[in-house]
């Protein structure tokens, strides 16, 4: 398990906050050709001090690709970055003072932990002593103090990816810690240790983290606000919480959720959501075609609502002594899923009554703001 | 239910064959010379250990052997820098990299006396490009008269010829190292020569160890381009191992001699070879 120094016992400590940075993205757009199609196209982002933030999406969202512009290994086609208002969209990656933690442990071969853990400081002109106590500190925060002397090669793939942690916290002057999809080689158990190993550091040092993920488990768990980026677009940013109860897209909707948002056809009409020709409440939204979006836990299959078929039941365990499961059924064609006890609940013809207050319309792919409330 | 048979023997049968009449029997036809004084077909002495004696302490054995060594070394030190530093100059991708790479291998599918010959040509300080350049600028130049002109043409030669081989290895390996190392020492604010020593080169070890290998014994087995561009002179300044052993098995026909000579020529290569390698992966384990 990983533990750490009670903060504000040693001097040096403090060293740890002397750069938190905000950061402000803004009209972000990125294309590695010209003519060819944007990767990031028009991202703003705001990120507070000391945040943990956590970028999700599927793989070419453009998720590397704006890690890579706030390290400032690639220069954006356009739109600005600042740190602490300071723009930095021109400065180079040394000047911004931006670790990255990557996907698969990045470390020097021929140096020792320590070799790796000191080489930024090392680059930076400290002189020796001073390099060894503070790789000896950072050692100390994620407890590999016993590896310093051992060579990367030797170590698990656990351990190195820790030293890696290690390598982008040692710079006293790091505004910025980008990690990107940091568990990705770890294996599945050590996962769990090296999330918290990462959480709890940015907690008690309080340094702004972006996480990158195509995870929403990993994002959910380390995130105090989570950005949904989509095809070089940013959907939403929210607190974990909003992302999951108001989806501002259908895209949104889907990806998070496990299953994900149940999305129908419906409309309205005179101020009334209708599916299949049954009305389920009323909304202060425009009449006419739209798509209706509930989760699992927000409906119910039982003997009134709209008819359905249902097809396979999952049990998810017992809640205060009742059998819950995921409930598989079918609507005009439609798959949807379900989240409820399964007491008397038996395959073949149902109804699925869905909570009214909850239901969010989408038009356009965009959830109409003034739904059923 | 374990039963065993012997039958897989036969399936080994063809291989065993095959390699003991075109290897083992022949080396231990040699190893036969090299203890016997053959006169003719039927009248012959066995001389025990006394060629490997002999050759041992014929000065101009030890000569060519030197010769041999100093030769290795020079062309070593001059291909493995110069390969690592050309295949750093070439880009990872786009059409300039084809283009490198098929230029880097033509002198590795030009046959080794066509070499000889090119450089025979280009190096004359009467008709030659080069030698005639060289002449032009006031240096007197001639390889066939002088020693240190004939070393410095074959050297040059060899670069020309097998400095491609280790550039397109190095060039393998770098393009092997995943882009997150050039991303990292870039944001650890490493330098050049420290992306060079701490990226590049420790990814480069194993196709370096594959180049030296292979450089080393190649360039301890030359025989063809010497043979055509100097004849290993002047005088014997430029006789290596393999003209002196094949002057004596094939000139002089003294076949006890060169028989011991093969043997030890073989058994140098060897150990040469067999001492890089398990320092080199020594070094490895030591580090692990």
């Amino acid at each position: 398990m990983i533990r750490f120094t009670p903060l504000g016992e040693s001097d040096s400590v403090n060293q740890w906050i002397v750069a938190l940075a905000a950061i402000t993205v803004s009209g972000l757009h990125h294309r590695y050709e010209p003519g060819a199609a944007p990767v990031l196209d028009g991202v703003d982002l705001e990120l507070g001090d000391g945040e943990a933030h956590a970028v999700l999406g599927g793989s070419g969202a453009g998720k590397t690709t704006l890690l890579h512009l706030l390290a400032g290994l690639l220069r954006p086609s356009a739109g600005t970055i600042e740190f602490d208002g300071r723009a930095v969209t021109e400065a180079s990656a040394a000047e911004r003072h931006v670790a990255q933690v990557f996907q698969f442990p990045v470390l020097y071969p021929a140096l020792d932990v320590a070799g790796n853990l000191g080489f930024p400081l090392v680059n930076r002109g400290w002189d020796a002593a001073a390099v060894r106590r503070r790789v000896g500190e950072v050692a100390e925060l994620l407890s590999i103090a016993p590896l310093l002397s051992r060579k990367p090669k030797t170590l698990s793939l656990f351990e190195k990816q820790l030293t890696a942690i290690g390598r982008a916290l040692v710079r006293p002057d790091v505004a910025l810690v980008l990690l990107d999809e940091p568990l990705t080689a770890v294996e599945p158990a050590a996962k769990w240790r090296l999330r918290q190993a990462l959480k709890a550091v940015q907690s008690e040092l309080g340094l702004t983290m972006i996480y990158v993920t195509h995870d929403q488990t990993e994002a959910l768990t380390f995130a105090e606000r989570i950005t949904l980026l989509h095809q070089g677009k940013v959907l939403q940013t929210g607190p974990p919480e909003a992302l999951y109860e108001r989806p501002a897209h259908e895209a949104v909707a889907r990806f998070i959720g496990s299953p994900g948002m149940n999305l129908l056809d419906g409309e309205v009409a005179a101020g009334r959501i209708r599916l299949n020709a049954q009305a389920l409440g009323t909304t202060s939204a425009a009449d006419g075609r739209c798509i209706l979006g509930f989760r699992p836990e927000w409906a119910a299959i039982g003997e009134q609502g709209v008819p359905v078929t249902v097809r396979s039941t999952r049990p998810l365990g017992s809640l205060g002594g009742v059998a819950t499961g995921l409930v598989t059924a079918k609507l005009d064609g439609r798959v949807i899923h379900v989240q409820q006890a399964l007491d008397g609940l038996s395959g073949g013809q149902a109804r699925l009554r869905i909570d009214p207050a909850r239901i969010l319309l989408y038009r356009d792919g965009w959830l109409v703001d003034d739904a059923a409330h | 239910m374990q039963r065993t048979s012997n039958k897989a023997w036969l399936a080994v049968a063809p291989v065993v064959l095959v390699v003991a009449f075109t290897a083992v029997a022949p080396l231990m036809t040699v190893v036969n010379y090299s203890v016997q004084d053959i006169f003719d077909v039927q009248t012959r002495l066995f001389v025990g250990l006394d060629w490997y004696r002999e050759t041992l302490r014929d000065p101009r054995f030890l000569e060519a052997l030197a010769r041999q060594l100093g030769f290795s070394a020079l062309v070593l030190a001059l291909e493995i820098p110069l390969g690592i530093w050309i295949a750093r100059c070439i880009p990872l991708q786009g059409r300039m990299t084809v283009a490198f790479l098929i230029i880097l291998a033509v002198p590795l599918l030009i046959p080794w006396n066509v070499v000889g010959v090119i450089w025979q040509i280009f190096a004359r300080p009467d008709i030659g490009l080069l030698g005639a350049a060289v002449k032009a600028l006031g240096v007197s130049y001639n390889y066939t008269s002088s020693a240190v002109d004939a070393w410095i043409t074959l050297a040059l030669m060899d670069v020309w010829h097998w400095t491609s081989l280790v550039a397109l290895l190095c060039f393998a390996g770098l393009a092997a190292i995943p882009p997150a190392y050039y991303q990292a020492a870039e944001l650890d604010g490493a330098s050049r020569w420290q992306v060079f020593r701490h990226v590049q080169l420790p990814h480069l070890k194993s196709v370096l160890t594959i180049a030296v290998l292979l450089r080393l014994m190649d360039s301890l087995m030359i025989y063809t381009e010497p043979f055509v561009l100097t004849g290993g002179g002047p005088g014997a300044s430029t006789t290596f191992l393999s003209q002196y052993l094949t002057s004596m098995a094939v000139g002089q026909f003294d076949l006890g001699p060169a028989a011991a000579f093969s043997v030890l020529y073989f058994l140098l290569i060897l150990l040469l070879c067999w001492l890089f390698y398990t320092s080199v992966m020594k070094r490895g384990d030591e580090a692990a």
